[in-house]
């Protein structure tokens, strides 16, 4: 690997998003792997609260963004939490205490946990997504992959600059989308038209899309894009104390929430060992 | 020092080929300009000049281009990148980086220089295009004008011998334009080096450049020189393939002078011995600076925006619009009497094309801020709206929802309750007028740009609509096509139409818009006569807008004049009284 003399850190960033995003994965991985064996509602909990709370605390991201960005994971909870009750197997919840009968339809306490216990595993997993999506810049990320991942460079920096074009291109198909409008395309409701009025706005996409792209790619070549099989860098990625510091910290408290939980005995079975 | 030898370049699938037979030498530290009309090959002949044709295109290529005497094809791409650079059009599509430093690392770390080096090389090339402290900048913050001159830092960051800007300010606003030209001034000056110069806003740019080299049709060269024998030799023959030509070589031919000034020092001087040798000049000066305000040429009558509402065919009364959290409308009045032509100008970002939508129905506006000939427009169907709205996006394509052209127009009507006999008759008569008819059953978007534009304006008359709006009409066009569409629009304009058009060509506004909106920031912060409009210097200024050259000239002579209509009037009057014998071209 290359030692340069000059070493910068990618960001001058406080916070999570100062972290090495690798540093970032590492820690969260666990618990993701953790959820997605729970099969009781106390674990996924305490993992969002926790996951929650690092973000409030460590994130500097404004809790209105915070807020955005987590609502449609709650709202995944509030909808769970109504649909188990009509859509779950019988046999499962029938042994459970009845907490209300509206018309025929009998709500089973068991029908409502395991709502709840799916909309919170659903919420516990995207709010630990956000401690990296909500504090990670895709170019230090992809800077990441490339230097410590080992990544192959042209890979990574040609996603670099396909990220780029995303915005563009959503603003592209806006105004195409506009311009059928105006011209009355997109009025009428059978599938024909519909496939139609598709087919119809893709062609002229696709074009601008491969144009941009034969664009950057020329002026990526024209700046000795791929000259060699390796490149230097202004500025690395490091992998400092404070990613340790954040790794270990996040693994910590992971840990002593579900020894925490066990001995309480709110673990409930793990998936591996259920028997059902 | 490059040389091109007998080089020719097909693009695969293409019959004729986008250069022929080109053979040219560029020495070390001349500026050059490469005129054309559109298509013609000026952006395939910058390719094959930096080794990217045909090292990163697929194109057949015979003949060969030679850098310091190495073969491009045979060079590798780290030594090419080092010799020859190219600044594009486009500048979101150049960039591969979000921050001004990594964007200007990113070739030097595929240099493999050394981090010190590459620190130490940012901050010359950011220096040496006026960017000091903006190295922390994320780019899309900034304006057109610096991402371009970030595009340039990039390259000078790699220092290449020869630097070559393809259409640099084609997509920036006047003084996003000024701002890169100034930059080329400067590597001009400093002298080090060869500059090739793709551009057709060449007032500005004429004084810099020691050569001019046009290219016509499949990629021929037909003309070589300095700038004063192309423009003089050539005049009529780049006249007519549409080439753009600085405004005071255009002038100067249609007066008739022997000797073509091609920049502004030179038309100067020449106008004014000229005005020395008549000594009537003032009498005239007087005379057109008390012109009444709307004397502007396509002016037909005297329509006010003080009209009485009813005579308005849009109107804007405390119109806001947002896209999610951004404000891109901030309270917008505007009045736009019937029969007017109206020029909505402002810098890049200002709301124009914004303001435009709303106008359109193409956004929709909150209720009770846009009328439509006195109706709220959110009141309106889609088809009473088709009805009395023209809309042309600025890319023509966006608009083509059919397989032939004259089912491009046939689509517009195909709500309408005309008779198919009717529909038949309009479609030809359309066929007919924009020059389209042997495409009638072309596909769309095989037309030449031209063409295209020609159609999308087409399929927005075919209801007989009594309001155009444009958004910037001669966008990519040469002065052939430009000219072309917005003679069809005075025509239409003529017949009691009202043309609404975007855009950032000052010497259009000045030529043809009897009225002009210009914005900043989301706001209609003038709104009057053109006339008016270029008296007031400091309103430009604000709204990053630039005198058209023309006006620059006369206003350093001393008098009021926009076009060279107007130059006639004034220097044509000198000339038929100094000497008797008519010599210019009458309009």
């Amino acid at each position: 690997m290359h030692v340069s003399t000059t070493v910068v850190t990618a960001t001058h960033a406080q916070g999570l998003a100062g972290l090495n995003p690798l540093s970032k994965i590492a820690a969260v991985l666990p618990a993701m792997l953790f959820i997605a064996l729970t099969t009781d509602a106390w674990a996924p909990l305490a993992i969002a609260g926790l996951a929650t709370l690092t973000l409030i605390v460590f994130g500097r991201v404004s809790l209105a963004r915070l807020f955005r960005a987590l609502a449609p994971a709650m709202f995944i909870v509030v909808g769970f939490l109504l649909l188990y009750p009509l859509v779950a197997r019988r046999e499962l919840v029938a042994g459970t205490p009845v907490v209300a009968e509206l018309g025929g339809l009998v709500i089973h306490q068991g029908a409502l946990m395991l709502g709840l216990t799916a909309g919170l595993r659903i919420f516990a997993f995207v709010a630990l997504t956000m401690i990296f999506n909500l504090t990670t810049d895709a170019h230090d990320f992809a800077r990441a992959l490339v230097q410590q991942a080992r990544l192959p460079y042209r890979a990574g920096y040609a996603a670099m600059a396909a990220l780029r074009f995303a915005p563009l291109l959503r603003h592209e198909l806006s105004v195409i989308r506009a311009a059928h409008r105006l011209r009355g395309l997109g009025d009428a409701g059978s599938l024909r038209d519909r496939l139609d009025m598709f087919w119809r706005t893709a062609v002229p996409l696709l074009a601008s899309a491969i144009r941009r792209a034969e664009r950057a790619a020329l002026a990526m070549d024209g700046r000795a894009f791929g000259a060699y099989p390796t490149r230097t860098d202004l500025r690395r990625v490091r992998f400092t104390r404070r990613d340790v510091a954040f790794v270990a910290g996040f693994w910590l408290m992971l840990a002593l929430l579900l020894i925490a939980l066990w001995q309480f005995g709110l673990l409930g079975p793990l998936a591996f060992v259920q028997r059902v | 020092m490059i040389r091109v030898e007998d080089l020719t370049v097909r693009y695969p699938g293409r019959r004729q080929p986008a250069l022929s037979r080109v053979t040219l030498a560029l020495r070390d530290g001349e500026t050059v300009l490469l005129l054309g009309p559109s298509g013609c090959g000026k952006s395939t002949l910058a390719l094959a000049l930096s080794g990217l044709i045909p090292n990163s295109l697929e194109v057949d290529f015979s003949g060969r281009v030679l850098v310091d005497g190495v073969d491009t094809r045979e060079a590798d791409v780290a030594a090419l990148s080092q010799r020859v650079g190219v600044v594009f059009q486009d500048p979101d599509a150049q960039f591969v980086m979000l921050d001004v430093e990594s964007e200007l690392a990113f070739g030097l770390e595929n240099l493999r220089t050394p981090p010190a080096e590459i620190d130490r090389r940012i901050d010359a090339a950011l220096s040496a295009a006026d960017l000091a402290g903006r190295r922390y900048d994320k780019v899309w913050q900034l304006s057109g004008g610096q991402k371009q001159r970030v595009a340039l830092a990039a390259l000078l960051a790699m220092q290449p011998q020869t630097l070559v800007f393809d259409e640099p300010t084609a997509n920036l606003d006047p003084i996003g334009a000024r701002e890169v030209f100034a930059q080329i001034a400067a590597l001009k000056q400093a002298g080090r080096h060869t500059l090739v110069i793709i551009e057709h806003r060449l007032d500005a740019l004429m004084h810099l450049v020691d050569r001019v080299i046009v290219m016509g049709q499949q990629g021929r060269i037909i003309a070589d020189g300095s700038p004063r024998q192309v423009f003089d030799e050539h005049f009529e023959r780049l006249q007519r393939l549409g080439v753009w030509m600085p405004q005071v070589s255009a002038l100067a031919h249609r007066l008739g002078v022997c000797l073509t000034p091609v920049t502004l020092d030179e038309a100067d001087e020449l106008l004014r011995s000229r005005s020395r040798s008549a000594d009537r000049l003032p009498a005239r000066k007087t005379a057109l600076a008390s012109a009444p305000p709307f004397s502007s040429p396509g002016s037909s009558s005297d329509v006010s925006p003080d009209a009485p509402p009813d005579s308005l065919a849009l109107c804007a009364r405390n119109l806001s619009f947002r896209y999610g959290q951004r404000v891109a409308l901030d309270h917008v009045d505007l009045r736009v009497p019937r029969h007017d032509f109206l020029a909505i100008v402002g810098a890049n970002g200002a709301g124009k094309t914004t303001l435009a939508g709303c106008l359109a129905g193409v956004l929709t506006p909150p209720p009770g801020a846009v009328f439509v000939n006195g109706v709220d427009i959110t009141s309106l169907s889609a088809q009473a709206l088709a009805r009395q709205v023209g809309f042309v996006f600025q890319n023509p394509e966006h608009q083509f929802v059919t397989d032939t052209v004259a089912d491009e127009l046939r689509f517009s009507l195909r709500r309408s309750e005309l008779p198919g006999a009717e529909i038949e008759r309009r479609v030809e008569e359309m066929l007919a007028r924009f020059r389209l008819a042997q495409y009638a059953d072309a596909n769309p978007f095989t037309l030449s740009f031209g063409e295209k534009r020609r159609l999308s304006v087409a399929t927005m008359l075919m209801r007989d609509q009594e309001i155009l709006i444009l958004d910037e009409p001669t966008f990519g066009q040469d002065q052939h096509t430009a000219g072309e569409l917005m003679a069809l629009l005075r025509a239409l304009h003529a017949e009691g139409r009202t043309i609404v058009i975007v855009t950032h060509d000052m010497a259009l506004v000045a030529e043809h818009a009897c009225h002009v909106a210009v914005m900043r920031e989301g706001r209609v912060v003038w709104h009057g006569p053109t006339r008016r409009l270029f008296a007031q210097p400091d309103i430009l200024t604000q709204a990053r807008l630039d005198l058209p050259p023309l006006a620059r000239l006369a206003r350093g002579l001393g008098f009021n004049a926009l076009t060279i209509h107007d130059f006639c009037a004034v220097a044509g009057g000198v000339e038929r009284e100094a000497a008797p014998a008519p010599t210019q071209a009458t309009h």
